[in-house]
C-alpha cells in the first residue's frame, strides 16, 4: 500500500515538473500564433491587436498560472486557432492513433513473440543465423520505406493486389467500422513488422537469459522437454520483462507512428502535434504534450504495479526494505 | 522419472528423437536426446507467424465495406483533394488563402466576385455605378436574398459587415484604402464613399473585404459558417477535411449542381496522388507536376491541365542587408539564376516571370529580358563588388519548409558558379514569419506570394523587402488614384519595370497550378483555383 502511495506521490510531482518544463520550453520557440493568424499581408498593429485579444501580451508567469489553474480543474483549454477544446481535439486524433497502435502492437506480438521463442529455442547454427537475419532485417526497415512497399503491394488503385486503402481515414470515422479498420490495416502492418522485430529480439534475449540460467535445466530435470521448459517456465519467468517492454513500446509508439500517419494521411496525434507546433498554437501543444507525458507516466505506473503482481519476489523485497527503513 | 516422460501427457514428449548429443549440457544421453529441438521447428514457427499475419490481413479485408458500385450517371457526391488546409473557418480573423479558396463564393458571398480571368463580376450586387470623381460607388443589390439560416440579406447586412471590418480591423481591412463611409440608401441600395479614388476598390471588394455576414446570427465563426452562398459547411475537421452540402434555400442562380462536396487536405504529395488513383478523390488541385505523369498518360480516365494563377515565387534580397544592399550583388544574382532550369526541374508547367506583376494582374508586361541568364555578366558584377569564385561571398537564404528543399539546393549550386556561398536554412513557417517578415533579419528569402493585385508590397518601405524607391511609391499612388483603367494599367506597368530594374528580388517563376481530375468531372475551375474556388458548377458523371 505504501508502495502504491509513494508511486502516486511521485506521479504528481513528475506531472508538476513536466508542466513547468513544457510551458517554458515552448516559449523558447520563435514566432507566435498571432503572427501566424495575421499572415504575410498584415501590418504589425494587426499582430499586436491579435496578441492582446488572445492574451499573449500578459506576463508569462500569469499565463502559466492561468493554464495550471485550469489544468487542476481538468480543463485543458481551448485551441486559439481551431476554437475547439483541446480535449475534444485530442480525443478525435486519439481515435485514430490508439486503434492504430493497438492493431500494430497485436501484429507485432503475433510476429515477435513466437519468433522470439523459436529463436531462443533454436540450437542449430543455421537456424540461429536465419532468426538473427530475420530480426535484423525486420528492425532495419525504415518505417517510411516499408509503408511505401506495402502501398505498392496492397494499395487500392496503385498496388499489385490493390485491396486496401492507402491513405486517409473515413470522414465518418468509427461510424463505419469496416472502412475505418481497413484504412488502418496497411499502416498497422508497417508498424507491426518493425515493432515485431524489436519484440522478437527482446523475447529472445529475455528467454535466453533464463535458458542460460539453472531454471530450465531444473525444469528439464523434472521431466520437461527443453521446449516445454522454455515455453512454460522460461516464458513465465520472462513475463515481467515482457510486460515492461510491451508497455513502454506502446507509449513510444504514440509519437513513433507519426511517420506512418503522415505517409498514410491519417489525422492522428503525431501529425496533429506537428501541425500545432508549426502553427505555434501553444495552448494546444502544451495540453497535448502534458497529456502524452501523463499517459507515459501512467503506463510506467501500471507496468510497475503489474510487475509486483507478476513477480512476488519484488513485493517481498520491497516490503523488507520498508521495514528496515 | 526421466524414463517415463509420458506422464506429462505430451504426445511428442515420448517420441524418441535421434540426435547428436554434442552441444548439450547433460551427461544423460536419454535427456540430451530430448533436449535437441526438431530441425523443422524454426520453419514451423515462421510459417505460424506468417499465417497469423496473413489471417489478420485477410480478416480485415473480409470485413471491409466494399464501395458498392454505383450505376453510371450523375453522382450526388464528389470528393476533391487540396493541399493547404485551414485551421479554422474564421475568415474575418484568420489569414491564409486556404480560407478564401473554400469559403468565398461557396459559403460566403461578396458584393462582387471575380471570374476565372480575374475580372470583377456581379454577385450580391447586381450592378454598381462609380461617380465621375471616383469617390462614390453605388451598389444595387439583388432582391430576395437570404442567408442559410433563413434571415433576409439586405443593405443593412452589407453596411454592418463592411463597417465592422473597418472598425475592428479584421484581416485585410487595410486593403480597403481611402475608405470614408458606407450607408444604406434603401434596403437594396448601398453607397460607399472614399476620401480619395481607389482604382483597386472593386477588385478588393471581390475578396474578403466585400464579404457580407448576417448581422443577427450568432455562431462560433471558428467552427461554423453561416453565409448566403450555394453551399453549407456541415462538417469541418481542422487540417483534415471539410464537408459541404448544397444550400436548399439558395437565393441565386449559382445553385449547387452536386449535393455533397467533400474537401480533403493532403500534406503528402504521394498520398494525394494515391487518393486520385484509387478513386477516393475525383479531383486533385494542385497535383505535383512531377507526379502527374501517370494521369497525363492515362487520357482515357484522367485529364490533367495547368491553369494560370498569380503565384509568384519571390526570392527577395534584403534591401537593408549588409551585402544585399549593394545593387551589383543583387543584379549578379539575377543574372546567375537559370530560370529555365528551375522550371524544367519542376515539370515544366510554370511560366517565367521577370517582374512583380503576373500575367493575370493589371499592369503586366513581359520583363524576362531585363535579366537574362548570363553567368559572365554576373561574374563581372561580382568581381566589381569584390568577390569571385576564389573569394566567395557567404549569404543566407531562409525560407519556409512548405516549399521543399529542392529549390534551395538548386539556387545554391547555381549561385556557387558566381562565387556566392549560399547557406540555405529551411525553417517552419512561423519561424520565417518571426525572422524575416517581422524582424527583417535575412539576406535572401523565398516565398510564394500567391495574392493577386499585391503590388502595394513594393510601394511600402516598411514591408519586409526593405525596398524604398519614392518613384515607385509615387507611381503606385497615382495608379490607385487613377479613375481610368487604362491609365492605371500604364502607371503600374511603369512602376513594375522600375522595380524589376532595381532588382530588389528575383522572380523565380509564376507557379501554374496543375489540376488533375477523373474524366466525367465537369466545371472545376482550372485558373486561380488556389485563391478562390467556386464549386457550384461542379458535377461528376461516371
Amino acid at each position: 500500500m505504501r508502495f502504491v502511495l509513494r508511486r502516486l506521490l511521485l506521479f504528481v510531482v513528475a506531472l508538476l515538473a513536466i508542466s513547468v518544463a513544457v510551458f517554458a520550453m515552448l516559449r523558447i520557440l520563435p514566432g507566435d500564433v498571432a503572427a501566424v493568424m495575421a499572415g504575410v499581408n498584415s501590418p504589425p498593429e494587426r499582430v499586436a491587436q491579435l496578441r492582446a485579444e488572445l492574451g499573449l501580451d500578459r506576463p508569462l508567469p500569469v499565463q502559466y498560472l492561468d493554464w495550471c489553474g485550469a489544468l487542476v480543474r481538468g480543463d485543458f483549454g481551448t485551441s486559439m486557432l481551431t476554437g475547439r477544446s483541446i480535449t475534444t481535439q485530442v480525443g478525435a486524433r486519439a481515435a485514430v492513433t490508439f486503434p492504430l497502435i493497438i492493431l500494430g502492437l497485436v501484429i507485432a506480438m503475433l510476429i515477435g513473440i513466437p519468433l522470439g521463442c523459436a529463436a531462443a529455442l533454436a540450437r542449430g547454427r543455421r537456424s540461429r543465423a536465419i532468426y538473427r537475419l530475420v530480426s535484423i532485417i525486420g528492425g532495419a526497415i525504415p518505417a517510411l520505406w516499408g509503408g511505401m512497399l506495402l502501398i505498392l503491394l496492397f494499395g487500392r488503385g496503385v498496388g499489385l493486389l490493390g485491396v486496401l486503402p492507402s491513405q486517409g481515414f473515413p470522414t465518418s470515422g468509427w461510424g463505419t467500422p469496416g472502412a475505418a479498420l481497413a484504412s488502418l490495416a496497411l499502416p498497422a502492418l508497417s508498424v507491426g513488422v518493425i515493432v515485431g522485430a524489436s519484440l522478437m529480439r527482446y523475447t529472445r534475449s529475455a528467454l535466453g537469459e533464463f535458458v542460460a540460467s539453472g531454471y530450465i535445466e531444473m525444469a528439464m530435470s523434472c521431466g520437461m522437454t527443453r521446449t516445454q521448459a522454455v515455453l512454460h517456465v522460461g516464458l513465465r519467468l520472462a513475463m515481467p520483462q515482457m510486460v515492461s517492454v510491451v508497455g513502454l513500446t506502446f507509449a513510444e509508439m504514440i509519437t513513433g507512428v507519426m511517420v506512418i500517419e503522415n505517409l498514410f494521411a491519417l489525422p492522428g496525434l503525431g501529425t496533429g502535434l506537428v501541425t500545432d507546433v508549426g502553427n505555434r498554437d501553444l495552448i494546444a501543444v502544451q495540453g497535448e504534450l502534458f497529456m502524452l507525458a501523463a499517459f507515459f507516466l501512467l503506463i510506467g505506473l501500471v507496468v510497475d504495479l503489474a510487475h509486483r503482481a507478476l513477480d512476488p519476489r519484488l513485493k517481498a523485497s520491497a516490503d523488507g526494505n520498508e521495514v528496515s527503513a | 522419472m526421466a524414463e517415463n516422460p509420458g506422464a506429462h501427457g505430451q504426445a511428442g514428449a515420448t517420441t524418441p528423437i535421434s540426435a547428436s548429443p554434442s552441444e548439450t549440457a547433460s551427461t544423460d544421453d536419454s535427456l540430451n536426446a530430448r533436449v535437441k529441438t526438431p530441425r523443422k521447428r524454426p520453419w514451423t514457427w515462421i510459417v505460424i507467424a506468417a499465417i497469423a499475419a496473413a489471417a489478420i490481413i485477410i480478416g480485415i479485408v473480409a470485413i471491409v465495406n466494399w464501395p458498392a458500385s454505383q450505376p453510371a450517371g450523375q453522382r450526388d457526391s464528389i470528393t476533391i483533394g487540396l493541399k493547404l488546409a485551414p485551421t479554422n473557418l474564421d475568415i474575418r480573423n484568420q489569414s491564409g488563402s486556404a480560407l478564401d479558396q473554400i469559403l468565398i463564393g461557396n459559403v460566403y458571398e461578396g458584393l462582387v466576385a471575380r471570374d476565372e480571368n480575374n475580372q470583377v463580376v456581379p454577385a450580391l450586387a447586381a450592378s454598381w455605378k462609380e461617380s465621375a470623381d471616383g469617390l462614390t460607388y453605388t451598389f444595387h443589390l439583388n432582391e430576395g436574398m437570404t442567408f442559410s439560416n433563413g434571415d433576409e440579406l439586405n443593405a443593412d447586412d452589407v453596411v454592418w459587415s463592411i463597417q465592422e471590418l473597418v472598425d475592428k480591423q479584421y484581416h485585410d481591412a487595410d486593403s480597403l484604402a481611402n475608405f470614408e463611409s458606407i450607408t444604406a440608401v434603401d434596403p437594396h441600395t448601398v453607397e460607399l464613399r472614399l476620401t480619395k479614388p481607389n482604382s483597386n476598390l472593386l477588385w478588393t471588394l471581390a475578396g474578403r473585404c466585400g464579404l457580407v455576414f448576417d448581422k443577427d446570427a450568432e455562431y462560433d465563426a471558428k467552427t461554423e459558417a453561416i453565409g448566403s452562398g450555394p453551399y453549407l459547411v456541415t462538417d469541418f475537421r481542422a487540417n483534415d477535411s471539410i464537408t459541404l452540402k448544397a444550400n436548399p434555400d439558395y437565393w441565386g442562380d449559382h445553385a449547387a449542381k452536386t449535393q455533397t462536396v467533400v474537401i480533403r487536405y493532403f500534406t503528402d504529395d504521394n498520398a494525394a496522388v494515391n487518393a486520385l488513383a484509387s478513386g477516393d478523390v475525383q479531383v486533385l488541385a494542385p497535383v505535383s507536376e512531377n507526379l502527374a505523369g501517370q494521369f497525363a498518360d492515362d487520357t482515357e480516365h484522367y485529364t490533367v491541365q495547368a491553369g494560370d494563377g498569380t503565384d509568384k515565387y519571390v526570392l527577395a534580397f534584403n534591401g537593408a542587408g549588409e551585402h544585399t544592399s549593394d545593387s551589383r550583388i543583387r543584379q549578379a544574382i539575377r543574372y546567375a539564376i537559370d530560370h529555365e532550369e528551375l522550371i524544367a526541374s519542376r515539370g515544366g508547367a510554370d511560366a517565367p516571370l521577370g517582374g512583380p506583376i503576373p500575367s493575370l494582374d493589371p499592369g503586366y508586361e513581359d520583363l524576362t529580358d531585363l535579366y537574362p541568364h548570363d553567368v559572365d555578366k554576373a561574374l563581372a558584377l561580382m568581381e566589381e563588388a569584390g568577390y569571385g569564385p576564389d573569394n566567395p561571398l557567404t549569404l543566407r537564404l531562409e525560407y519556409a519548409n512548405t516549399y521543399g528543399t529542392d529549390l534551395g539546393d538548386q539556387l545554391r549550386s547555381q549561385l556557387a558558379e558566381i562565387g556566392i556561398d549560399l547557406k540555405v536554412e529551411v525553417v517552419e513557417f512561423s519561424t520565417w514569419l518571426q525572422d524575416v517578415y517581422t524582424n527583417k533579419d535575412y539576406d535572401l528569402s523565398l516565398v510564394d506570394h500567391n495574392e493577386s493585385h499585391d503590388f502595394y508590397q513594393w510601394a511600402d518601405p516598411e514591408y519586409y523587402y526593405n525596398y524604398d524607391n519614392p518613384e515607385v511609391q509615387d507611381l503606385y499612388a497615382q495608379a490607385l488614384a487613377a479613375t481610368d483603367d487604362a491609365d492605371r494599367d500604364e502607371l503600374l506597368r511603369r512602376a513594375a519595370r522600375i522595380v524589376s530594374e532595381d532588382a530588389p528580388a528575383d522572380w523565380l517563376f509564376n507557379y501554374r497550378i496543375t489540376t488533375a481530375w477523373a474524366n466525367g468531372v465537369e466545371g472545376f475551375p482550372v485558373n486561380l483555383n488556389q485563391t478562390q474556388l467556386p464549386l457550384w458548377n461542379l458535377s461528376y458523371e461516371g
